[in-house]
Parts: C-alpha cells; structure tokens; sequence
C-alpha cells in the first residue's frame, strides 16, 4: 500500500471511530435520513443508532418516526454519515 | 470498540423484531437466526406491504406467514417493535 492511501485509509478509520458516542445523520439509498446517536459502526458501515429518529432527504420534512430501542441500519444501504 | 452493530441481534434471538425492507415493506416476527448478510429466519411473521390506491391515498395489505426467510440484501433497517 502506498504512502497516500495509507493515510486516508487511517483519515477514514479515525473518523469513523472519532464520531461514536456523537450525534449523527446517516442517509441511505432510498432518501431516507437517520439522525441519533452513534452507538458502534463496522467495516462494512452497518451502523447502530439509540434514541434514533427518522425524517425524508431533510431534517426539515417532519418527523416520521422515533426510535426508542436501538435501531440497526445495514451498510450496503448506507449513502453516508456525518456528525450532526 | 467491543460490540460491532451486527452483535446487538445476538440479544434479540426468539425475540419480536421488526424489520424494514426495500420497496415499502415491514416485517414483524419472532428472530429465530440471522447471518452476518442479515438473511433472518422469522416465525409468526407479518409482512406489511404499503401503497397508494387509486385516490392515491396510503393503504396497507397485511400477509401473515409460519416461518419465513429473509434474504439479507433487502433489509434496511432493524430495530424491535414499539410496545405500546
């Protein structure tokens, strides 16, 4: 592996694992928006949420539903993931 | 990181689950196994199946089935139903 990706490879893993704990948005392929708590994510970017809540493309949408018990989302669905 | 997003359904075995899938769909059912793809095997499931009549108003049909197994690729999201 060359220098380059070695470091963003190391940029990527130290990010994902910087935000756990935090408030994140995950969006997936369909449209739809995850906003919670980042409980833990692994290398194929399946992700577990608490105290999760559910909205369309926008936070702005409304609300379409809330999560009370942890909420898996599988990674081949997910689009990305930012602190929120 | 101790626990990765899939090992939290390790808890849930002959528990009640929900599980969202791509096209609109739901499932509830009791989680008899499930792999690292999300293949499940539910029992006493009911699949919900949303979509617009002819008015274009929302409208859902309900399937029940014994056993049933899930391929993985068209799982979204899990989490367990709301008790209320």
């Amino acid at each position: 592996m060359s220098a380059v990706t070695q470091e963003t490879t190391s940029a990527s893993t130290q990010f994902l694992s910087d935000i756990i704990g935090k408030p994140v948005n995950v969006k997936l392929h369909s449209g739809m928006l995850y906003i919670g708590t980042l409980e833990s994510i692994d290398g194929f970017m399946n992700i577990a949420l608490s105290s999760a809540t559910e909205h369309y493309e926008n936070k702005n949408n409304g609300l379409i539903n809330t999560y009370n018990s942890d909420v898996f989302l599988r990674g081949t669905q997910v689009m990305y993931i930012s602190e929120a | 990181m101790s626990d990765t997003p899939l090992d939290l359904w390790k808890l849930n075995l002959d528990e009640s689950i929900y599980v969202k899938l791509r096209g609109a769909r739901s499932l509830v059912g009791t989680l008899q196994a499930f792999d690292s793809h999300c293949n499940m095997v539910l029992s006493d499931c009911v699949e919900t199946i949303y979509s617009l009549n002819s008015e274009g108003m929302l409208q859902n049909e309900e399937r029940k089935s014994e056993m049933l197994f899930v391929r993985g690729d068209s799982v979204t999201l899990i989490t367990t139903p709301d008790e209320e």
